[in-house]
């Protein structure tokens, strides 16, 4: 269908298909397929272990996959120029080496992808991090990391933001800025894929949700469709992924 | 700009690395700590009248001595610029390692492995070129008219420049051995106590002269006055044959990071 391929090749499009990943004789990823559009904010959820970090990571380039693809506007990420400037991303933390200052780390990014280094401290301005901006990584607490790791991913000012469990270490107002920073980033017609494992953290931002369960996807739609029939957010989380039995009425 | 931009991104972020500078500074202050302690040796010998209790009265010699330390700091060098990359950050910190903020930055391995296999070749470069001058000067201070120069300024160029070829190939198959196995031991283990404690190598020349096909036996002639065994490989088929195995290794190396996930 040439409109549905057009779309697929929007800028930020990131479209997953049939992705098959194995550690040996373990499938991690059993046929994962999703899409996350522009303009709106898509929860990938799942328990640990369920196969959203290793999603992630074949989006990302980092691991590859034994089946299937993963675009990003219709072309692989490790085909992307300067791609930091399509796409930022944080896995696991700041990915910053805890010998090197914040400022470092994100003025060698910044180099590595032709980003002026006047981005610099203006993410780190935006993340709340300017006046840590000289201290050595390996001093700071895990929710510095997350914003610094955040920092890196908005260096680049991309179209489409990856993020795996973005709030983790954040107290309860980063974790408020955290939601906002994410709407604004969608308002403005960016696309945003989060992973986490907790529905209730993804509720008030989420537009569209995908769970995945045993590397497998076994529901996707809007916020609404998926919690409709539910008392609580919770519920629905554990019925879909069949985490708790008890949990389904 | 494509090609510059990694290898800006590289140069940058090994100068801000304090291990790579721990690693310059051995070989810097290192050899001008050795290059003092020769120089005051032979001019007190010189002065005392006793030239006889050194083996020459050369102030190249007693610079050039220092020479093999550079090795050390160039194989510092090549492992740190890939063991940061895998070092994870406490579980305080996210647990995260740097290789996942570099290859999403420059999702290119190859390029990205060229990219650091020149920054290695450029700072290394750039302590010998620091380092010699520096030495050869205070050996000349020191020793000054009282010694009999040996070695003549083409020769000392030549040597020099042979030294710095060895550190330089020595540092890249660290680095070439450190990327192949994420570690920042094996390489360092290998190459630093080969060349200085106890030379697993040389012990194998009693077992086979094909031991002499070994990268750092190959290579060993480039440090041309630098007492060593005999047999073996002349500098020139050293050099050649040493080199062979650094891109083979890198070669190895760079098919290796491709493949396999991050």
């Amino acid at each position: 269908m040439p409109a549905g391929r057009a779309r697929d090749r929007m800028v930020g499009m990131l479209l997953i298909d049939q992705l098959v990943k194995r550690h040996g004789t373990r499938t991690v990823l059993d046929h994962v397929g999703f899409e996350a559009r522009p303009g709106r904010v898509t929860a990938f959820l799942g328990a640990n272990g369920a196969g959203k970090s290793s999603t992630l990571r074949i989006l990302l380039g980092l691991d590859r996959p034994d089946g299937g693809t993963a675009l990003v506007g219709g072309r692989p990420y490790r085909t992307l120029r300067d791609p930091l400037r399509t796409v930022g991303s944080m896995l696991d933390g700041s990915g910053a080496h805890r010998a090197r200052t914040a400022r470092d780390h994100l003025a060698w990014l910044a180099r590595s992808n032709g980003i002026a280094r006047s981005r610099v401290g203006e993410a780190l301005d935006q993340v709340g991090l300017a006046s840590s901006a000289g201290v050595r990584v390996g001093r700071f607490s895990l929710g510095m990391g997350q914003r610094l790791g955040l920092a890196a991913a908005l260096l680049g000012e991309p179209q489409a933001l990856v993020l795996d469990e973005p709030v983790n270490g954040l107290d309860p107002e980063g974790i408020r800025w955290m939601r906002g920073l994410l709407r604004d980033q969608a308002a403005a017609g960016g696309t945003v894929l989060l992973s986490s494992h907790l529905m209730a953290e993804v509720a008030d931002v989420a537009d569209d949700l995908v769970v995945i369960a045993g590397g497998r996807i076994v529901a996707t739609g809007t916020l609404a469709e998926l919690t409709t029939g539910y008392d609580r957010l919770e519920d629905a989380f554990f019925a879909l992924t069949g985490g708790d039995a008890g949990a389904h009425r | 700009m494509r090609v510059a931009g990694p290898l800006v991104a590289e140069l940058r972020k090994t100068l801000t690395l304090p291990a790579a500078w721990a690693g310059i500074a051995v070989v810097v202050l290192g050899s001008i700590a050795i290059t003092v302690l020769n120089a005051v040796t032979t001019r007190s010998a010189i002065d005392a009248g006793t030239p006889e209790r050194v083996a020459n009265t050369s102030a190249f010699e007693a610079a050039f001595a220092a020479m093999p330390l550079g090795t050390v700091g160039a194989v510092v060098l090549g492992v740190v610029m890939i063991s940061s990359e895998y070092a994870a950050n406490s579980t305080d910190a996210g647990g995260g390692r740097q290789i996942t903020a570099t290859l999403t930055a420059m999702p290119r391995r190859v390029s990205l492995l060229a990219a650091k296999a020149t920054v290695l070749v450029v700072l290394v470069i750039a302590v010998a070129a620091i380092t010699l001058p520096i030495t050869a000067g205070i050996a000349t201070a020191v020793i000054g008219g009282a010694g009999t120069e040996t070695v003549t300024p083409a020769q000392a160029l030549m040597r020099g420049l042979g030294g710095a070829l060895y550190w330089t190939l020595t540092g890249l198959i660290a680095t070439a051995v450190t990327l192949l196995t994420r570690s920042g031991l094996i390489a360092p283990i290998v190459l630093i106590a080969n060349s200085s404690v106890v030379s697993v190598s040389l012990l194998l020349t009693n077992l086979t002269p094909l031991a002499h096909w070994l990268p750092d036996l190959a290579g060993r002639r480039l440090f041309t006055g630098v007492d060593t065994v005999d047999g073996g490989l002349a500098a020139g088929p050293g050099a050649l044959v040493m080199a062979g195995w650094t891109v083979l290794l890198l070669a190895v190396a760079a098919v290796v990071f491709r493949r396999r996930d991050a």
